[in-house]
């Protein structure tokens, strides 16, 4: 009796990992190289990362399920390239994790979308979007402005992005909060602060137009403004080689 | 259902509700300030409201030892009434969704109502919901009746079965609130993914347990699909969640992986789970209740063993066919096209057999909606794999991605497929597992039928017309070589198609609702089985005859 | 500690071993459904369940 149950329980055992052998093949060939695929991604030394008021603008993005309409990936096809510009290149989501490329395009790509509109248009636009675009059917996100951002937090999450590769230094770590606060706030005494942390092409504004207040609209728009601008990369490589 | 359970079985029950209690009132407590917290209190709640029932019956006498000479059905049946309130609920989100992008208005307001945050509430609650309910409570009811034996505790299938609402619970709360990790169909934060792995692991031990005390020498082939999905969702849950938590008190985590390598680790899980979550295992389902309903073997045994190992090997690497003309590195693409090409052949194998088994029995699929229900799914299964395939050729691709085409695609697949055999399974095992003779509907059953037929048909047949429509005016020129509309132009094509897709998904949902109906009524008012009904074989003597014949 | 292992020789490992993996599988599978002897047992089986005695075997 035992020996009986010994043997049928070596066949289910033999089946699970026959299993595991058949179905890892897939993702061994396909995904091992990946890793080793920072050999092959385009170098960018401009690299910047995301200030802690763009991250948390990031992680808005995230939270609202934006990436559920837009992509933001511009594929290697001409009518894509004319539409939308250069398409994106691997190095250009190298700090996005996760990276938000999307699958459907319910509304448009906006991979490049940094620097294509002001402030106050996308403020305008994300509070009622059939005010600047009359035939929109993107919903309202109105919240965004009546919400404070929160802060407290924002060392975390540098420190979480560190601990998975993005070079945040651990100065900018601790003054995460402080800095979150300097770029949307022009004229406040910790502006000084995001110059010397960050790159100097930093946009420094109060993005929802507020000045004294730090909305999740802020760190939204400051994201949006930067979507495509983090690296020079796909300005010097030239369009064109093998469109379809 | 609490008496039951053995004495020690409800201590055992007790002490893990007690457990995650603890755990969430620890969560609340200490993550004031974080959704965490709020996550926290929803633990603690539920843990309560089952603790506090288990404790009034934890000195009831042991349950008489008659039990072990039935199989253990209520863990089923539970999951059966489980998986028409999350149909009915999901499918509602999903229409509600539907209507919001003909008129965007038509929202509360409200953060929680938006669409961005209830379309994972929709898809989870599809996926994991509905269809993860569905397979949990057939997979029960397979395992015991092919293995001829009965579960090995009690208390296990409860763990996986309510453990398993747990999650999907903290998922669709979780995206209402914004906690999300926005990989699409990976939605649910680390803690909930955490508490996912442990109810899987069980999930498997369960199955492997039920097997090695199993008094058939041959394991089923519906068994295989079944333990396939469970093992390697648990493979691509696992790697694909891999992300380092802001803190142990906080709802957010960052994802390990980063750009292209996240987004071929993403698209690797998510195809995998239509592979193996809404494949494999509805395909497992389709094995065992297909045959038992037409009262025929499977057409060939060996063609469905085929076909599994061809599904369990190739599917794992087609991931990268959405990913097509992106940054990810060509060879990689090109991999992915050539095998999702080649994954027709077992896919269409499976179909086959589906269908063929149905010859000689083609008279009861006319007068019974249940078998219907199976046999529209496997046609379904069928056109949808084809469909896949086709979409993964990299020049389909290019005007296929990122369009409504996809979108039709996926509901081809959901709701011919993967809906269709589940509430086919469903209708068949919920008068055996109640003792009831029939349904207590049959005009209901057949009524769901043909809103779910219609409703798909409609879904699908919009969305590839706003597909293609919206692909084509994308790259359409002007004679001057100019774009030749703008993305504006493609978003006001759409409404029809949207209004069409809209009322597709209100007649499925309404046929979704008279099931529910039906349930409710078969369950409290539907005729008892005498004995011998109950025990009865499915067969009649007309395919009996065309067996023989065939032997 | 760093493998020097370039993306290339990655690649060309995924692509021969990978390759080889899922012929010799195919091989496995294949003999496995057809060899002879088995018939009479998958015959059994998917005749098997069409027998609704609905209890336990023990």
């Amino acid at each position: 009796m035992f020996k009986l149950h010994y043997r049928l329980e070596r066949r289910a055992i033999g089946m699970t990992l026959a299993i595991i052998c058949a179905a890892s093949v897939g993702g061994f060939v396909e995904i091992a190289p990946l890793f080793t695929i920072d050999q092959t991604v385009e170098a960018a030394p401009d690299m910047r990362v995301y200030t802690p008021l763009e991250l948390a603008g990031r992680n808005i993005y995230m939270r609202e399920g934006c990436y559920a309409c837009h992509s933001q990936m511009i594929r290697t096809l001409r009518d894509e390239v004319e539409r939308y510009g250069h398409y994106s290149l691997a190095v250009e989501s190298k700090y996005d994790h996760p990276m938000l490329w999307g699958s459907k395009r319910t509304g448009p790509d906006i991979a490049p979308l940094g620097g294509k509109y002001s402030d106050e248009w996308h403020v305008r636009h994300l509070l009622n979007p059939r005010e600047v675009v009359r035939v929109s059917i993107m919903p309202s996100y109105a919240w965004l402005m009546d919400n404070d951002l929160r802060i407290d937090d924002l060392s975390g999450q540098l420190a979480a992005q560190h601990a998975v590769g993005v070079p945040y230094t651990p100065d900018m770590i601790r003054h995460a909060a402080d800095d979150a606060y300097g770029q949307a706030n022009p004229d406040s005494n910790r502006v000084a602060g995001v110059r010397a942390r960050y790159d100097d092409n930093t946009n420094i504004r109060a993005f929802d137009g507020i000045a004294d207040r730090l909305t999740e609209m802020d760190a939204l728009v400051a994201y949006l403004q930067i979507l495509g601008r983090l690296t020079d990369a796909s300005n010097l490589d030239p369009v064109g080689k093998d469109l379809e | 259902m609490i008496t039951n359970l053995t004495a020690s079985e409800r201590r055992g029950a007790l002490l893990i509700l007690v457990v995650m209690a603890i755990v969430g009132l620890f969560f609340a407590a200490a993550g004031r300030g974080d959704p965490i917290a709020l996550h926290g209190a929803l633990i603690m709640v539920v843990a309560l409201a089952f603790a506090f029932p288990v404790m009034g019956h934890l000195y009831d006498p042991e349950p008489s030892a008659d039990r072990l000479d039935t199989y253990y059905d209520d863990p089923s049946k539970v999951g059966m009434i489980l998986t028409f309130a999350w149909a009915a609920f999901a499918m509602f989100v999903g229409d509600w969704l539907a209507w919001m992008m003909v008129e965007p208005t038509w929202t509360t307001g409200s953060a929680w109502s938006s669409f961005g945050r209830l379309r994972p509430v929709h898809t989870t609650g599809v996926i994991f919901g509905f269809g993860g309910n569905g397979l949990i409570a057939t997979s029960f009811y397979v395992m015991q009746r092919t293995c001829r034996v009965r579960l090995p505790d009690q208390l296990s299938p409860w763990f996986v079965l309510l453990g398993f609402n747990l999650f999907c619970l903290l998922a669709v709360t979780g995206y209402m609130l914004g906690i999300t990790q926005s990989k699409e169909y990976a939605e649910p934060e680390w803690y909930a993914d955490l508490w996912l792995v442990i109810v899987w692991i069980v999930y498997f031990v369960l199955y492997l347990r039920t097997l090695a005390r199993r008094e058939e020498p041959h394991i089923y082939v519906a068994n295989w699909y079944y333990m396939a999905f469970i093992l390697v969702v648990a493979m691509l849950h696992i790697v694909n969640n891999l992300a380092v938590p802001v803190s142990f008190l906080s709802a957010k985590s960052h994802s390990l992986f980063s750009g292209v390598q996240d987004a071929l680790t993403e698209w690797w899980y998510g195809h995998n789970a239509v592979a193996f979550f809404l494949t494999a295992g509805f395909l497992g389902m389709m094995y065992y209740y297909l045959p038992i309903r037409a009262g025929r073997p499977i057409f060939s045994y060996r063609m469905s063993i085929i076909s599994f190992w061809g599904i369990t090997f190739m599917y794992m690497w087609v991931g990268s066919h959405h990913l097509h003309h992106t940054a990810l590195p060509q060879w990689v693409q090109t991999l992915g096209m050539s095998f999702s090409l080649v994954l027709l052949v077992p896919s269409w194998a499976s179909a086959a057999n589906a269908l063929l088994t149905l010859n000689g029995a083609w008279h009861r699929v006319r007068d019974d909606a249940t078998l219907r229900f199976m046999m529209i799914a496997a046609v379904f299964y069928g056109l949808t794999t084809f469909e896949g395939s086709f979409m993964a050729i990299r020049s389909v691709n290019a005007l296929s991605h990122y369009t409504d085409w996809t979108v039709g695609h996926v509901h081809a697949g959901a709701l011919g497929w993967v809906a269709m055999i589940t509430f086919g399974a469903l209708y068949a095992s919920i008068p055996w597992l109640w003792k009831k003779e029939r349904m207590y509907s049959s005009f209901l059953v057949e009524l769901h039928f043909w809103l779910a037929l219609s409703g798909t048909v409609i879904y699908v047949f919009a969305l590839w017309n706003a597909g293609i429509i919206q692909g084509l005016m994308w790259r359409t020129y002007t004679e001057n070589g100019n774009l030749a509309y703008t993305f504006l132009d493609s978003v006001v094509a759409m409404t029809p198609y949207y209004i069409a897709r809209a009322i597709g998904g209100l007649l499925f949902l309404t046929g979704a609702l008279a099931g529910c109906l039906n349930l409710y009524l078969t369950i409290r008012f539907a005729a008892p089985a005498t004995e011998a009904l109950s025990l009865m074989p499915l067969r009649d003597p007309v395919s009996d005859a065309v067996i023989q014949a065939a032997e | 500690m760093t493998l020097d292992v370039s993306h290339d020789t990655v690649v060309w490992a995924a692509k021969t071993v990978g390759l080889l993996y899922l012929l010799v599988l195919s091989a496995i599978i294949v003999c496995y459904a057809f060899w002879p002897s088995r018939q009479k047992e998958f015959r059994d089986a998917s005749a098997a369940i069409l027998d609704q005695e609905d209890r336990p075997w023990r």
